[in-house]
């Protein structure tokens, strides 16, 4: 019984202890937004003295995050809205129809899993330079949600196969339409899968870094990781640190709020990736 | 029988609708933006609009006469070596006391050791850069309360560290998430088979060796390929932002590499020989993880 204890108590301390390391970094974020530039300077590891509000109100006026952010903000919404109007039909008929080309078709998303973003920015930049769609926060929306359609269809052709027919079915017999089908039945059944594939395809949106990067040229169309990466390379020699600790914080914020209350989703959506995979 | 059911009258309007879009995006914005570097890692183009000349394999063979290119590849493939075995490991650790304890907060733990992969890369590229660094960092600060202040280092600013500073903050990063693949999967392994090893007397340690390594064969398999893709990509992020790839050179990454070459120096047939290389390197990874799946 001792013995027992003593175990629990053991294992409780490392996870405690790896926790902390895991928290640590992001609440030194915090408190070093709540504190003024002397302050930070001076005592970089004390706990801060009063908040300092005025970080923000710099981060917003002086930092552009108010424009980065609403930016963010449209492309986050633009691009999971575009996500989820192409992938939930194609799961759905991936999911039910056995067709000429249906196997090729999943196996051309699944290989195309691989092809991240990043090792063709080269390309994709000439590509939207030639269809005059650089600088276009919704051109760019497009392209951030194409590259998830492997993934959302991957995750979400999962979820539906586990949709009970008899459903349809029935439908089918009174006469309804396919397209109703999918709207008045499928989606409200397969809410939980479709929450998730958002979720997940939103916060990769909301932290895309480098197409942002090459797609989006003039400041004031910019998103927040460009924007904040831009004002960490500034701040080095304006040292304003207190500001960019704030807008730190600007961008930590949402996705900690999705996911602190959808991390069952998140988690869920996750762990079912890797089994099917 | 519901096949059959279905294929008596397979709605062709309806799956051309739903199918034809995303596949005609797909191709827009993945395959084709694909092929054009494939075309280009030929020629010396030197990026928008201008002519240039098909100049064969140079490029490719240029590749390893550049001092810099396989500096950047060794970077990338120490970082490669190490990381996702170290993130995969931890990983497995950590889901498997989280899976077997039965302590009560641990649903928190989770939740908590998730977290980091939730997170902006560019952040916590940021906010790592003033962990390392020398004088406001919080690593030196811990090492000089501990006594060990003759090990602090600049370490960004260090050729020697600078690229492992990266690796950190890559494990840092994605642990949490293969933790979250490996718990589901052994969530998924039937209680009997638990149950039946703790009545005959399995230990903790038995029962990770003899049952849970055995039967997440495959899980682990491509959370590791995963890992070894996601540091091919992400590095790059992190790289950009922590280091700018210096000192010199020593955690410049693939990628980066690449980047420079089509932003910096204009050479986008150059560049493209290198994506092409990189792409290649994850194609193969996809294709290994396509055979561990298929190997049940």
């Amino acid at each position: 019984m001792m013995k027992c204890v003593v175990k629990k108590w053991i294992s409780r301390v490392c996870l405690i202890f790896f926790a902390f390391l895991f928290l640590y970094p992001m609440m030194w974020n915090l408190w070093s937004s709540f504190k003024s530039n002397t302050e930070f300077l001076t005592a970089p590891f004390d706990f801060p003295k009063g908040i300092e509000i005025d970080n923000y109100v710099r981060a917003f006026t002086k930092a552009n995050m108010g424009a980065y952010f609403l930016n963010s903000l449209y492309v986050v919404i633009a691009a999971t809205a575009l996500t989820l109007l192409f992938v939930i039909p194609i799961s759905y008929v991936l999911a039910r129809y056995k067709f000429k080309g249906s196997k090729i078709i999943l196996n051309f998303f699944m290989c195309c899993i691989f092809i991240q973003a990043t090792y063709i920015m080269v390309p994709l930049f000439l590509q939207l330079n030639t269809m005059n769609l650089l600088d276009n926060l919704t051109a760019m929306s497009l392209v951030y949600a194409v590259f998830r359609f492997p993934f959302s269809i991957f995750l979400l052709v999962g979820f539906m196969k586990g949709i009970p027919i008899a459903y349809e079915e029935a439908a089918q017999i009174d006469g309804c339409s396919r397209i109703r089908i999918l709207i008045s039945i499928i989606i409200p059944m397969a809410k939980p899968g479709i929450v998730t594939v958002g979720m997940l395809s939103a916060m990769a949106y909301w932290n895309e870094y480098p197409l942002a990067l090459v797609l989006i040229q003039s400041e004031e169309k910019k998103t927040l990781p460009v924007g904040l990466a831009n004002l960490y390379e500034v701040q080095q020699y304006a040292t304003d640190w207190s500001a960019l600790f704030a807008a730190l914080i600007i961008v930590l914020v949402p996705t900690i709020l999705i996911y602190l209350l959808g991390q069952k989703q998140l988690i869920g959506g996750v762990g079912m990736g890797g089994i099917k995979e | 029988m519901n096949k059959k059911r279905m294929k008596t009258k397979i709605p062709v309007f309806f799956i051309a609708f739903s199918v034809v879009p995303p596949v005609a995006l797909m191709v827009l914005f993945m395959i084709m933006p694909t092929i054009e570097a494939f075309r280009l890692s030929f020629t010396n183009s030197t990026g928008m609009g201008g002519s240039y000349d098909f100049v064969g394999l140079k490029n490719y063979i240029y590749m390893f006469q550049d001092s810099l290119f396989i500096l950047s590849l060794k970077n990338t493939i120490k970082l490669m070596a190490v990381i996702p075995l170290i993130t995969v490991i931890l990983a497995l650790i950590f889901a498997f006391v989280l899976t077997q304890t039965k302590l009560k907060e641990r649903g928190i733990y989770r939740v908590i050791y998730f977290m980091p992969s939730i997170i902006s890369l560019t952040v916590i590229g940021i906010i790592f850069s003033f962990i390392f660094n020398p004088t406001m960092g919080s690593l030196n600060n811990m090492l000089t309360k501990v006594g060990l202040g003759q090990l602090a280092l600049a370490w960004l600013g260090d050729s020697r560290t600078a690229l492992w500073c990266i690796g950190v903050t890559l494990v840092w990063q994605s642990t949490g998430y293969y933790m979250v693949m490996h718990i589901a999967a052994i969530d998924g392994i039937s209680p009997d088979i638990m149950e039946a090893a703790t009545i005959d007397g399995a230990g903790q340690f038995q029962k990770l060796v003899k049952i849970i390594l055995p039967l997440l064969k495959n899980i682990i398999g491509i959370t590791y390929v995963l890992s070894l893709s996601g540091t091919l990509a992400l590095s790059f992020i992190l790289s950009k932002v922590m280091t700018a790839g210096g000192p010199s050179g020593t955690s410049t990454v693939l990628l980066q590499y690449m980047y420079q070459q089509a932003f910096t120096n204009s050479n986008f047939g150059y560049a493209m020989a290198i994506a092409i290389f990189t792409l290649i390197i994850s194609i193969s990874l996809s294709v290994i993880s396509r055979g561990l799946t298929n190997r049940e």
